[in-house]
Formats: structure tokens, C-alpha cells, sequence
């Protein structure tokens, strides 16, 4: 008897959809593992399903001395351009809008727990991550969060990202109306949409409920969202002023203003054209100018504007733009509790502490938000379960990871604070500071990510450390400013768009490197993201916690009252903002100051040996490579299925597969096919064969008569003989395929 | 029993006169030397700031090796995540000689000579495998209650080693957690006359 797995076990539990599309990744793993795919169709496969790479990955590794290399088993084999199959990797999962039920707090702990390191990170963009996986556990636990509703689909390579939204929606004070519903219908719609498969780099959304807070950054996203309502007729109508264009990167650009009110019925359809023209126009190959800031900066805000109006002309009618509205009156959360009130109940002192910094007073009366502070955006698994059970009891579903990579309860009924607080605390999770200047948000850096030149985590843990000690005597002015750290110029961390940033770089002194944290200053973080920093020199890693308070001082010193340390930096004006790290720019010997030439939490010397490429900007291939490897797939699937004496499930995937191949080779030329079965086969008929470009020169059109025929005449109750035939037969479609393509050339590019 | 997927064993702190973080130099050189046989050692990640968890982390290929703060109960923990072997006595076997050999290299090691010991008579054992061990208390739902056979299987076995007054009980936690068990011998034998049983 077969052994019974994960994916026998939860087979009804998961989607079909996801259950589906994660036995063809399961199935272009084993083609992978048999030669049979290409190596950068596979990475970009596995990238969009949140599969990446990890530092070392690609079998090197500095050991303070040399650069070794890291003896894996068969060592030959890869899951990507120099990325060794049985180097460990990371996992990312996608959260859309931070938004969790405790259910799914469970399974997250529990597949951290199996096979990761048993840690859970929240990132920048409220997704999660698992470092340190074997691509071969990751069906499974793709499987386990499925079961939950959790996809890991498109959370990497050049796709629309994990859509992020404000953790307060729905409940703060100075929103115009909870965007979270809004948010959640365009992560639906776009995920695995046509229209987003094409793109030359990532595409970040995110919606905001108000201009003036900054929860949800959207100046420096590709596509932003800000609600508001207008009055048309003396009737309220809700809608977004959307911002397109922004990022931050290595060069950050604020976002421009696409539309001042798209009303709700078009924000769907508006991003779909905003995406047509965006795969039709970026840039491919320079991988560098392929993200849509440089499209809208060379066309011109105006120029990109019409062409979005006029691709929202031609496009076709959808039903799901519209849908979700009419479920939107219903769209509510329910706290768990009655409202009640803070009357005075004795607290401890840690309690005080904590609900300054960590609690948010709803809009609804007697409820409140209260922030769970992750030190570097960490909890373990052994927590979650803890803090899954704390959520039932006081708030039920109503959690979310923020972009400041904690998480948060929302709707706690007031009187429950202090022992709520008291069982967070109890399980390492009741730190107080959240969103003030311990609170540091860090990227993975040199720890785990592959580009990272610095230690962002290790600084970030020594500046919290250390300013959590003095945070009882730090001036208020101080308390509130936000420090955000990046491993490199990428700016993962969100360096631009904090008081004090540092984004890793290094310097040579003698014979040796440093690690070195450019300065940057001043950028806003509210408002949206209002405004990036000035980068105002690198120095030291070692010398930044002075550094951090030396600005801080002055700062204290010399701000006018009421000014913020953006108009502090303003006014000072950068050759004096200089000015005040000038004295740590020096460069020791490392005769003089051995330990400036390692790491924050890492012993080693110092060195560049380590960074990979980076999986963020991937691959060039071509549009027609990524589908036809999810026709063989199916193929594949179909093999699986008749060795699983099931010819009727054979049958309908074999089938699927030449449909899936047929439209490959369509969308080379005509990317609006959509997926109707009956459409491909015409259009395939008209395009190829009719033409006969697809005959082949003995057999001429026979293969291509394969998909007619079963399109025509499916066989009601095939036997095992008849599916062996029929996958035969798609086996031979595909081949011929790959041949046509090539005769003719595809020409839509895509980049990972 | 077939192997689990993953399996740990923690062997808790008699002394610890360092500071957690002076394990991360010891670890990054430990994988500069390669002084564990037959498993590839890779990284070092810290996670001291997190409260009650793991602190230092050595990131192996086959294993990790952790020193974990869980439960205020610090200890040297071992989790083997690949190569188990074919059945639970198989994993428990191999797991056991690789941990015990960790704690060797800990206890001897140049920079940590003198400032650690780690107590033999005592030890918690996680099978992390929800799929062929999931964690149903002996009246629950399941019929075959996995844990009540691992119980024995780990018992047979542990006796071998520690004497047949050892003790192996089931820690009664919660479902979602995965299966536990806490040993107990009367007696802490030496690391050596351990392996030397093994
Ligand atoms: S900023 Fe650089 S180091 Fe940090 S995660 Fe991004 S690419 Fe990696």
C-alpha cells in the first residue's frame, strides 16, 4: 500500500486550485530532478511559488579566511543558475493585507517547526518567512498552508506581490473608510491573472485608508491606493486617489498621481490596464530599469495616464471587477468580545509602559489595537501557538502582520488589556516601544539573504539592545523617531522612508574590507511614505550606535520646539548633517581596530566573498518557456495519474496539457486568448495549423490533430489504454510545440 | 515504527558560565573545522534577542545545533532533520550518538573547556513529524495512538543505555505541539560510557 502524505490527508481541505497548482509544482520539481526542465524555467517556477534562494546557496562560503566550498550530496545538481538543489533556502508566504485567523497562527507554527529552524519572520511587506528549508519539503507545507487558505503563489520573481494594506483599516480613527476589502478583491483578482504574467520586475500594491498616517506607504509603491469619497447627485461615493510609479530601491522615486478618484467600480479594471501597459511597455532586459518607475518616469506621467485610459477601453468585461462590491455592506469584522473600559484595574508597572507605546485606541468605543513587538520581526513557533491561543480568546480572527514587521490584535476589549498583556508577556512577547525608536525594522541582510553586503539584522539587535536600556531616560523627541536598517542599497529595510537609515556598503582600509552603513536622514515616514532621506556618508558598522547618538543628541539639543528631525535635517542642510558623522568616516587599521573589520553577531573577517546573485531580478525567459513547462507539467500529472490507476483523471490532464501548449503558442502571438478551451483550439487552428507552421515535415499535421480530435470527441469513460494513448499523444503535441516556437520565434520576454 | 521526518533531542545545562553569545566565534570555527563527522555544517544564526527560545543556532545540512533558552530551561539541543534512518530505533540511535557527540565537542572545546557541563540524566526528545506522529492524547480521536508505541519503542531503547530504570514520559501537551517525551535516569553516566552503548 502506498504511504499515506500530507497531500492524501488533506485532500479535502484544500482549494482545488491551490491543491492543484501545487502538484504541477511538485511535478516540475521531479522534471527538474530528471533533466527534463530548464534550469531557468525552474527557478522562475519555484520563485513564483515563494521558493528563493538563500545565502550559500550557490556552495561557497567565507570562512573568515577563504572561500570554501560547501560539500552538498550531488553536488552537480540545481534548482536554479548556481543554486544547488540541497542548499537549504527561504520560503516566503504571502499574507495579503497581514491578515491572519489564529488557524491559520497554527499550522504557520507548526510548518515553521518542521521545516524550517522553528522561527517565523514578519517582513517589510507583511508576508512571512521561513529561512533555512529543503526545496523538497516545500509541497508539503504549501499543502499545509493551502489547507488553511494560505498561498505562497506568486509571493517572488516578477509578479504582482503580497498586496499590503493599513493594519489599523477598519478601525482608525482618521481613515475615510476600511480600504482592507478593496484590498482583498485585488489580491484575488490579480493573483494568477493573464494580464500579470509578463512583467519585467516585481510589482508592489498597497492601499492606505488616509493621506496623513503612514501606514500604508503607498508613495513608494508601483500601485497605490488612498481612499476617498466624493459627492456626486447629494450621494456619497466611495472610491481611491491612486498613486503609480513609486519605489524605493537603489534609486527611489515618490509616487506619481495616476487618477485624483477612481471610483470603486474601476479600480480593478484600472489595474488591469495599468498592467497590460506595463508588461507591454517595461523594460525586459535591463533588469535594473525593468521595475514600472522607470516606464512612468520615460513616458511621462500624462503620456502613461492615456495609455491606461485607452487600454481600459479596449479591454473585455469582466464580472469579478464588480462582484465583490455587492458583498461589501456585509464586509465587517466581530470582535469576540463586549465593549468595556480601563476603569482603573491595577496594572503592573511593565503594564503602563506598554499600553503608551502599544496601544491604539479604535474608533469603536471600549476596543483597542495592541501591537505585539517582535524583535527584528521574530517569533518562535512555540510562541505562535501560545499567542494563536491568546488571539482566540480575546479577539478571534482579528490579527494582522504590519509593514514594521510586527503584529497586531485588533478589537481587544479594553478592560482585557492588562491581562492580556500579562499572558504576552509571559511568553517573551510583551516588549513595550512598538513603532517608536526600538522598534527597528531590518531586511535579512548578510544573515540570510544572498545580496546583503551588511549586517542589518546584527545592528539592528545591538541599537535595540541598547536603546531599550536607556529608553526610561530618552528625551521624547528621540522616542518617536523611527530607525530602519538595509542590508544593501536595495532597501528591503525601508532605509529611505525612516528618521535615521542605514543601507550596508563597505570600505577598504589596507588590505582589509569593512563593513560599513551608508547614513541616511530624514526621510518620512508618515504621510504616506511622504519623502525619502538624504544619504549623507557611510561609515563604520561598528561605530553606528555612537553614531546613532551623536545625531540624537544634537537633535535634542538644537531642535526648535515643535520641529521634526526631518525639518531639523532640513535646516541644518546636509554638509552639516555630514558634518556629524565626519569623525567615525575615519578608517582604523586593523592593526589599530581589529574588531571594526567583522560584523555585528558574526566573528568572521569581514568580506564580499559571500554575496550571490540575487533571485529579485532573475532570469530572462521567454513568456512561452514559463507556460509550455506548465503544459509538460500537467503531462506530467497525467503519467501520475495513470500509474494511480485513475484513466479518467489521466485523460482530462493529458488533454489539459496540449490545451495549455496550444495556448503557449498562441500567446506568442496574441496574449488575449483568455482560457476558454474552445477559443485556443481556434485560435491555434487559424494561427498554426491552417498556416502549417506546426506540421512537421514527415508527419505534417498529425499531432496537431490530436487536440482537435479530443477536443471534439472527449471519451466519455476512458480506460487505462486509451489515456496511455492519449498522453502519448500530448507528449507528442508538446514536442511539436517547442519546435513550431522556435520556427517561428516567440517573442515576449519575462523576467523572474 | 518508520523514522520520523525530524526528531531533537535537548540535554539540559548542569553549569553554564558563559555568555550565549560566545558561542557564535566557537560555532563559526567548529564549521572552519569541520569538527562534526558525516554532517555539513553551514551557518550560524542568532537569535538571542528573541525571549525563550532558541539563542545560537549552528545550521547544519543533516542537523542543527542549537542553544536553546526554551521554557527557562537552557540547554544544548540537537535537531536532526535529515538521513534518520529507516525506523524510530534507527533515528532515535542516530540522533542520540550525534547529540552526544556535540556535547563532547562543547565540553572539551578549547574556548568553553571548564565553563559548561551539560547534565546526562535527564533529556527531552521531540519527534517532529505531525504526519506519521501526530500528537493524539492517548483518549483522543485516534484509534492508534502513535505516541503510546513510540513511548514504548523509545523506552526499549533508552533502557539499553541509561539502565532499565529509566523513565520516558509523555509530555502532556497540546495537540498542535508535536509529540514529547522527557527521560529520566537515576543516574548521569558519562558521555563516553554512553557512545561506548550506543
Ligand atoms: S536590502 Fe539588500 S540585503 Fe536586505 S534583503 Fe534586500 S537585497 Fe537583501
Amino acid at each position: 500500500m502506498a504511504n499515506i502524505g500530507w497531500k492524501d490527508i488533506l485532500a479535502e481541505e484544500m482549494p482545488l486550485d491551490m491543491a492543484h497548482e501545487i502538484d504541477i509544482f511538485e511535478g516540475q520539481m521531479e522534471l527538474m530532478g530528471q533533466g527534463k526542465l530548464d534550469e531557468k524555467v525552474f527557478a522562475e517556477t519555484r520563485l513564483r511559488r515563494g521558493v528563493y534562494g538563500q545565502r550559500y546557496d550557490n556552495g561557497q562560503r567565507h570562512d573568515g579566511f577563504e572561500s570554501r566550498e560547501l560539500e552538498f550530496e550531488e553536488i552537480e545538481r540545481i534548482k536554479g543558475p548556481d543554486t544547488i538543489w540541497h542548499a537549504p533556502g527561504m520560503q516566503r508566504i504571502k499574507v495579503p493585507g497581514g491578515g491572519l485567523t489564529a488557524e491559520q497562527l497554527d499550522v504557520l507554527a507548526q510548518v515553521a517547526d518542521e521545516y524550517s529552524d522553528g522561527i517565523l519572520h514578519v517582513t517589510t511587506r507583511q508576508d512571512f518567512q521561513l529561512h533555512f528549508v529543503h526545496i523538497e519539503d516545500t509541497p508539503d507545507m504549501m499543502r499545509r498552508l493551502a489547507s488553511v487558505g494560505i498561498t505562497t503563489r506568486e509571493a517572488c520573481g516578477n509578479s504582482v506581490r503580497n498586496v499590503t494594506c493599513c493594519h489599523l483599516a477598519g478601525v482608525c480613527q482618521t481613515e475615510v473608510f476600511d480600504a482592507t476589502p478593496y484590498s482583498e478583491a485585488f489580491a484575488q483578482f490579480l493573483l494568477g491573472h493573464d494580464d500579470v504574467q509578463d512583467f519585467g520586475r516585481k510589482f508592489k500594491p498597497a492601499f492606505s485608508g488616509c493621506e496623513s498616517e503612514a501606514c500604508g506607504l503607498v508613495m513608494m509603491h508601483d500601485l497605490g491606493y488612498l481612499a476617498q469619497v466624493r459627492e456626486v447627485d447629494g450621494k456619497q461615493q466611495r472610491g481611491f486617489k491612486v498613486y503609480v510609479g513609486g519605489g524605493l530601491g537603489t534609486v527611489p522615486h515618490q509616487a506619481k498621481v495616476l487618477s485624483e478618484f477612481t471610483p470603486e467600480e474601476e479600480i480593478l479594471p484600472e489595474a488591469q490596464a495599468v498592467s497590460r501597459v506595463f508588461a507591454r511597455l517595461g523594460e525586459k532586459r535591463n533588469r535594473n530599469r525593468a521595475r514600472i518607475k522607470f516606464l512612468v518616469a520615460k513616458l511621462g506621467i500624462e503620456e502613461f495616464r492615456r495609455l491606461v485610459i485607452e487600454e481600459r477601453k479596449t479591454l473585455p468585461h469582466d464580472d469579478r471587477w464588480t462582484a465583490y462590491l455587492e458583498t461589501l455592506p456585509h464586509y465587517e469584522e466581530k470582535p469576540t468580545r463586549p465593549p468595556t473600559f480601563l476603569n482603573g484595574q491595577v496594572s503592573s508597572a511593565g503594564f503602563q509602559q506598554w499600553f503608551e507605546t502599544n496601544v491604539y485606541a479604535q474608533r469603536q468605543e471600549g476596543y483597542s489595537v495592541v501591537t505585539v513587538n517582535l524583535p527584528l520581526g521574530d517569533l518562535t513557533s512555540q510562541q505562535t501557538w501560545v499567542l494563536s491561543d491568546i488571539a482566540r480568546k480575546y479577539v478571534g480572527d482579528n490579527v494582522r502582520t504590519t509593514v514594521e514587521q510586527n503584529i497586531v490584535l485588533r478589537w481587544v476589549s479594553d478592560s482585557d488589556l492588562p491581562s492580556l498583556y500579562e499572558e504576552l508577556n509571559a511568553i517573551g512577547l510583551g516588549d513595550a516601544g512598538a513603532g517608536t525608536v526600538v522598534d527597528i525594522t531590518a531586511c535579512p541582510g548578510t544573515d540570510t539573504c544572498k545580496l546583503g553586503i551588511a549586517s542589518s539584522r546584527g545592528l539592528a539587535a545591538e541599537l535595540r539592545t541598547r536603546l531599550t536600556a536607556k529608553s526610561a531616560s530618552l528625551p521624547d523627541a528621540i522616542k518617536d523617531l523611527k530607525i530602519k536598517i538595509s542590508g544593501c542599497f536595495n532597501s528591503c529595510g525601508q532605509h529611505h522612508v525612516s528618521d535615521i537609515g542605514f543601507f550596508g556598503n563597505s570600505r577598504r582600509s589596507g588590505n582589509f574590507k569593512m563593513p560599513h552603513f551608508q547614513v541616511v536622514l530624514g526621510g518620512m515616514w508618515r504621510e504616506n511614505a511622504g519623502s525619502y532621506g538624504l544619504a549623507v556618508g557611510a561609515v563604520p558598522s561598528k561605530t553606528v550606535p555612537d553614531v546613532v547618538d551623536t545625531i540624537t543628541s544634537r537633535y535634542v539639543e538644537e531642535r526648535a520646539k515643535g520641529e521634526t528631525f526631518q525639518e531639523w535635517i532640513g535646516r541644518i542642510g546636509k554638509k552639516e548633517a555630514r558634518s556629524l558623522i565626519q569623525p567615525y568616516m575615519k578608517l582604523p587599521d586593523f592593526e589599530q581596530q581589529p574588531d571594526y573589520f567583522s560584523d555585528w553577531g558574526d566573528p568572521r573577517v569581514f568580506s564580499l566573498g559571500d554575496i550571490g546573485i540575487g533571485e529579485c531580478a532573475g532570469e530572462v525567459v521567454s513568456l512561452f518557456s514559463m507556460e509550455i513547462a506548465t503544459a509538460e507539467s500537467e503531462a506530467f500529472e497525467a503519467q501520475v495519474a495513470l500509474d494511480e490507476n485513475d484513466p479518467a483523471r489521466a485523460d482530462s490532464l493529458a488533454y489539459a496539457s496540449m490545451v495549455k501548449a496550444a495556448r503557449a503558442l498562441v500567446r506568442t502571438q496574441f496574449l488575449d486568448v483568455g482560457d476558454s478551451p474552445d477559443r485556443i483550439v481556434e485560435e491555434f487552428k487559424t494561427r498554426f495549423f491552417d498556416t502549417e507552421l506546426f506540421f512537421d515535415q514527415y508527419a505534417k499535421g498529425k499531432f496537431g490533430q490530436y487536440l482537435f480530435d479530443r477536443h471534439q470527441s472527449p471519451n466519455p469513460s476512458p480506460d487505462n489504454d486509451a489515456a496511455h494513448r492519449l498522453i502519448e499523444e500530448s507528449l507528442l503535441f508538446i514536442e511539436a510545440t517547442h519546435v513550431c516556437e522556435s520556427k517561428v520565434g516567440g517573442n515576449v520576454l519575462i523576467e523572474i | 515504527m518508520t523514522a520520523p521526518q525530524r526528531m531533537s533531542v535537548k540535554f539540559y545545562f548542569d553549569e553554564l558560565s558563559v555568555d550565549v553569545e560566545e558561542f557564535i566565534p566557537v560555532f563559526h570555527r567548529w564549521i572552519r573545522e569541520n569538527v562534526v563527522p558525516n554532517e555539513l555544517l553551514l551557518d550560524v544564526a542568532d537569535y538571542k534577542h528573541i525571549i525563550d527560545g532558541p539563542a545560537i543556532l549552528l545550521v547544519g545540512h543533516e542537523a542543527d545545533y542549537v542553544i536553546d533558552l526554551t521554557d527557562g530551561k537552557p540547554g544544548f539541543l540537537y535537531v536532526r532533520k535529515r538521513d534518520l534512518g529507516v525506523d524510530l530505533p534507527e533515528a532515535l540511535a542516530t540522533t542520540l550518538a550525534q547529540a552526544l557527540n556535540s556535547i563532547r565537542l562543547a565540553e572539551t572545546d578549547v574556548e568553553l573547556q571548564g565553563k559548561l557541563k551539560l547534565r546526562t540524566d535527564a533529556a527531552k526528545i521531540v519527534l517532529l513529524d505531525r504526519l506519521n506522529y501526530p500528537n493524539q492524547t492517548p483518549n483522543g480521536s485516534g484509534s492508534n495512538d502513535a505516541g503510546q508505541t513510540a513511548q514504548s519503542q523509545l523506552a526499549e531503547n533508552l533502557g539499553v543505555l541509561f539502565g532499565e530504570n529509566v523513565t520516558v514520559t509523555r509530555v502532556e501537551n497540546d495537540a498542535r505541539e508535536p509529540l514529547t517525551f522527557e527521560l529520566n535516569a537515576p543516574a548521569a553516566p558519562d558521555v563516553d560510557t554512553l557512545l561506548g552503548r550506543l
